[in-house]
């Protein structure tokens, strides 16, 4: 066993190798006739009835801006944020499969929706939560498998309708054409010969995988997004990886196949793909890189991929593809690092800092050019030099598991691989060895995340715009409710019953930018936060402010606005104290007598210069709760002694930043 | 030392060690066979596979690039095939088992369930087909529902004031939940407030301020403005799900009665011991 996931890890790294040969998109396939929905309409579930009319992507400054006599009217704002997984391999991903993994993107789907399903270890599970949408991402790499199917088959041939409509093809353009029509004709008519439909000569895997988001995608009810994974790893593991999530539906999706690392694993080649798919199907499509942590210093390189200087258009392209990052996964965070951050006493937190991909070590600097925080900091100072800013991204998170489960919760952990699901051994065995002091360890895996998506209902296209426009936010795997608004005008009046009221009508939301500062003014922030029912209450909501500095180097500070027991903790030498631990570790439970069910607060920028480019997110923390290291212990009856293994701790949320530039 | 010569990397590498001689023994005689033909079928593929991908026929460099790397995958699948390296290649075997697994699934998939097939489906699945209640309210955040003077104070007050019309929006505690619902099927109301509350909208009176009602966070007014009961399932209207339904069973089924069909023709003879502690 251990020989497989070295071998699996391996894969997962590489994912090379020669070129495979993806299935064609063989045009005599039997596709689908089944009903497919395009752009589905806001169905104005969570909303106002008030206004089921369509918001413009990128456009949350005309949510609320006129009040009239009627509340209700014009509310047609974002009223709950949908929970979701951008990240997911199932059995259809080549590692996944090659490791053994059963469950494909239908029993993945089915999962993510609520269903209970049997995991590859024959263990029956369910999430506690269903997820609101979900993005199925198998590697693109080696994606067509059933690729025995071969255009010139005799057995395909031996029809002679399929053998005529060869020959035109091969005539030229006009006969072609000619038999491209035909073909069509005869499969809407449903007059197929019948080879054509035979399952041997099917469909190519991403055709059955569009297949299966479609008829799962319930507008108003479930999301299922067609989506793959771009599976850079470039110098042998550099972690690139990008998440490609289609706005549109089957029809656009399947007209080109997924982009490949065979191709190119530069993203610059991905990003030009992307250009040219939404040109040839006039289709929506956006990334999402993830594992900053793992790049070895590449993820936010100062450069280009090839070592060049960064230009105005390279920093353009990625802002304009790339609108979110995700921060957290099973292979730890790339939020923040303590040694980025020293003052920042959350900022150790599920680590994963030893080396990339395949656990090459990483060398001084690097830990620099992987975390979003730093990233976020210096898109200030690119911005400055060059007129745009390269990392204007907001937060995501996803799971990244390989076994289709997208069990991120700490007491339902079913971690990455089937070979990690649940045992009393996997905390203690590798969960990655690549030789020597190139190893991690079953407990460092982390039972996280999800993405929170603050959209006007829950379909592809709505919650699409709203990744576009950043207004989402990543958590560790609760559900807690993250507001998050900018703006100069936020009074403690405005944290009031409904937040969000005034955070569109005076403000910005989360991913948006401030506007010109009036004179004299600075900014004001209102943010709010709602425990996930079944999760712990919440110690302290912070805000992260990074700025330029007088001499052009990147700032950071931490501000706790708002906490829980304000009546009992204190500010000692500038330190809020601990909200204290409630976790009784030998039974996994804790009990929620601290910290507070719901936090509110408006916070004025006490530093703030005019002259001066600003960002700012907010981050959530609840109070401390079991690990699923403790969960694992309790239900095993294991010990588990190990100094370095954490049993508890403390989920978070971050926000999308707002921005703020001197005009 | 015994633990050295139980560890599954070292029987790899011995195994590697005794392949590569064999290669070195059999190679002047085994390899260099056969002929590649690349048919115009064989290239019409890789040219698909290009537009596929890149969305444009291949120029002339890449179509050589296209045809080396195929001439180069097949030698070298070839010549390990002919090593037998397939065979206990724990990936290539899963693939395959993959493939196959996909065919008896497709295999499923070739036949439409006819109207009888649903309505049977639809009947003996009732419970999961079923309609839930939809609802529009709106409700006033009262909070915690520990009981206490002060609470049951702000209870009364709070209730009299909606009941006198007084604008919600000025009442109750702060709170990020949507204080208004429209339309929404009684799950996803508990997927917001928990199943206890959407269970006490269905007994609410519709029109009325009433409360107080607890939800995961706390007690609340609520005011249902309008309300569908559950109902049970129509063909009609849960066509595509019980479809999916269908379609998602059959192929589950068709997966396992193939292996099942396929382990009969086997003969599976254990002949080995391992003593194991627990269940």
């Amino acid at each position: 066993m251990r020989q497989l996931v070295i071998g699996t890890a391996f894969l997962a790294a590489a994912c090379g190798g020669p070129q495979s040969t993806p299935a064609p998109a063989a045009p005599t396939a039997g596709q689908p006739s089944a009903a497919v929905q395009l752009g589905g309409p806001p169905t104005g579930v969570g909303t106002s009835t008030a206004d089921t009319g369509e918001i413009k992507p990128a456009d949350p400054t005309t949510f609320y801006k006129t009040p009239g006599y009627s509340p209700y009217a014009g509310r047609n704002y974002p009223e709950r944020p949908y929970f979701g997984d951008e990240h997911v391999h199932t059995a259809w991903s080549v590692d996944a499969g090659g490791s053994g993994a059963t469950l494909g993107p239908e029993e993945a789907t089915r999962f993510a929706r609520g269903d209970e399903v049997t995991s590859t270890s024959g263990q029956p599970v369910k999430l506690g939560q269903p997820l609101d949408w979900v993005a199925i991402t198998d590697h693109s790499d080696m994606m067509g498998m059933i690729s025995e199917i071969k255009g010139g088959n005799p057995e395909m041939m031996a029809d002679p309708t399929i053998k005529r409509w060869r020959e035109m093809f091969n005539g030229g353009p006009v006969e072609a054409k000619k038999a491209v029509m035909e073909l069509v004709a005869a499969q809407a008519n449903k007059k197929l010969p019948p080879i054509a439909s035979d399952p041997r000569f099917a469909k190519s895997v991403w055709a059955k995988t569009t297949t299966i988001a479609e008829k799962y995608n319930e507008p108003g009810r479930f999301t299922a997004f067609i989506g793959y994974e771009w599976t850079s790893n470039a110098g042998g593991g550099d972690n690139l990886h990008r998440n490609i999530i289609y706005r549109d539906n089957k029809d656009k999706a399947d007209r080109v196949l997924p982009f490949t690392t065979f191709q190119s694993e530069n993203p610059e080649d991905l990003w030009k793909w992307m250009t040219e798919w939404e040109k040839t199907t006039g289709g929506k499509i956006l990334a999402i890189p993830h594992n900053g942590n793992l790049s070895n210093g590449r993820m936010f390189a100062l450069t280009t991929f090839s070592g060049d200087p960064l230009t105005k258009a390279w920093a353009d392209a990625r802002r304009r593809w790339e609108p979110l990052f995700e921060a957290i996964q099973m292979k730890g965070q790339s939020e923040s690092h303590p040694s980025l951050s020293p003052t920042d006493d959350f900022a150790a937190y599920e680590l994963w800092d030893r080396g990339n991909l395949t656990q090459t070590p990483k060398k001084p600097g690097m830990i620099a050019r992987e975390y979003a925080r730093e990233a976020l900091k210096n898109g200030l100072r690119i911005e400055q030099d060059l007129g745009s800013n390269p990392f204007k991204f907001g937060m995501a998170g996803g799971t990244d598991t390989h076994n289709g489960l997208v069990a991120a919760e700490e007491d339902n952990f079913f971690a990455k691989f089937p070979s990690a699901e649940p045992r009393p051994d996997r905390w203690e065995e590798d969960a990655m060895n690549f030789g020597p002091n190139r190893i991690v360890k079953g407990w460092e895996m982390t039972a996280a995340g999800y993405t929170a998506v603050w959209a006007t209902g829950n379909t592809r296209a709505e919650l699409w715009d709203a990744m576009m426009r950043r207004e989402t936010y990543a958590t560790s795997g609760p559900r807690m409710i993250v507001r998050f608004f900018g703006g100069y005008d936020f009074t403690q009046a405005d944290a009031t019953r409904s937040p969000a009221v005034a955070g569109y009508a005076k403000g910005v939301p989360m991913g948006a930018d401030l506007p010109a500062a009036p004179a004299g003014k600075a900014p004001t922030f209102l943010v709010a936060a709602l425990k996930d029912r079944y999760s712990g209450n919440l110690d302290r909501i912070q805000i992260i402010k990074g700025w330029l500095g007088k001499d052009g180097m990147p700032q950071e500070k931490l501000y706790d606005v708002v906490w829980g027991d304000k009546d009992r903790r204190r500010i000692v030498n500038g330190k809020l104290t601990p909200v204290g631990n409630t976790v009784d570790v030998a039974t996994a439970t804790w009990t929620n007598t601290i910290g507070d069910p719901e936090l509110v607060a408006v916070w004025k920028d006490p530093d703030f210069d005019p002259a001066v480019r600003a960002v700012y997110y907010a981050r959530v923390l609840e109070i401390p709760t079991p690990r699923w290291t403790a969960y694992d212990a309790a239900y095993f009856k294991i010990k588990i002694t190990d100094p370095k293994v954490p049993m508890t701790t403390q989920e978070r949320a971050f926000t999308s930043p707002i921005w703020y530039s001197p005009q | 030392m015994r633990k050295l010569l139980g560890e599954p990397m070292l029987h790899f590498l011995l195994i590697g060690l005794a392949l590569f001689g064999a290669y070195r023994w059999v190679s002047p005689r085994a390899s260099g066979g056969g002929r590649i033909v690349i048919t115009q079928g064989i290239l019409d593929d890789l040219v698909t596979q290009h537009v596929a991908a890149r969305g444009r026929e291949p120029s002339t460099s890449e179509l050589h690039h296209l045809i080396e790397s195929y001439v180069r995958d097949e030698i070298l699948y070839r010549e390990g095939v002919r090593l037998g390296l397939e065979r206990d290649d724990l990936v290539v075997k899963r693939r395959v088992r993959q493939k196959i697994e996909m065919i008896a699934e497709e295999d499923a998939a070739t036949r439409a369930p006819t109207e009888a097939d649903l309505s049977a489906y639809l009947l003996a699945n009732q419970a999961r087909f079923a309609r839930p209640a939809v609802f529009t309210f709106e409700q006033v955040f009262i909070g915690e529902s520990q009981p206490g003077p002060a609470v049951v104070h702000v209870v009364t007050i709070t209730g009299e004031a909606l009941r006198r019309g007084v604008d919600p929006e000025g009442l109750g505690k702060p709170t990020l939940l949507p204080h208004r619902m429209t339309t929404t099927p009684a799950d996803l109301v508990a997927r917001d407030f928990g199943p206890v509350f959407a269970a006490a909208l269905e007994q609410a009176p519709v029109g009325e301020w009433v409360g107080p009602i607890d939800s995961s966070f706390g007690a609340h007014y609520v005011r249902v403005s309008d309300r569908t009961p559950a109902a049970a399932p129509q063909l009609a209207a849960v066509r595509d799900q019980v479809v999916r339904e269908w379609e998602n069973e059959r192929r589950q089924r068709a997966r396992n009665d193939a292996y099942t069909k396929m382990r009969g023709e086997y003969q599976v003879s254990i002949e080995a011991t391992r003593a194991t502690e627990g269940r």
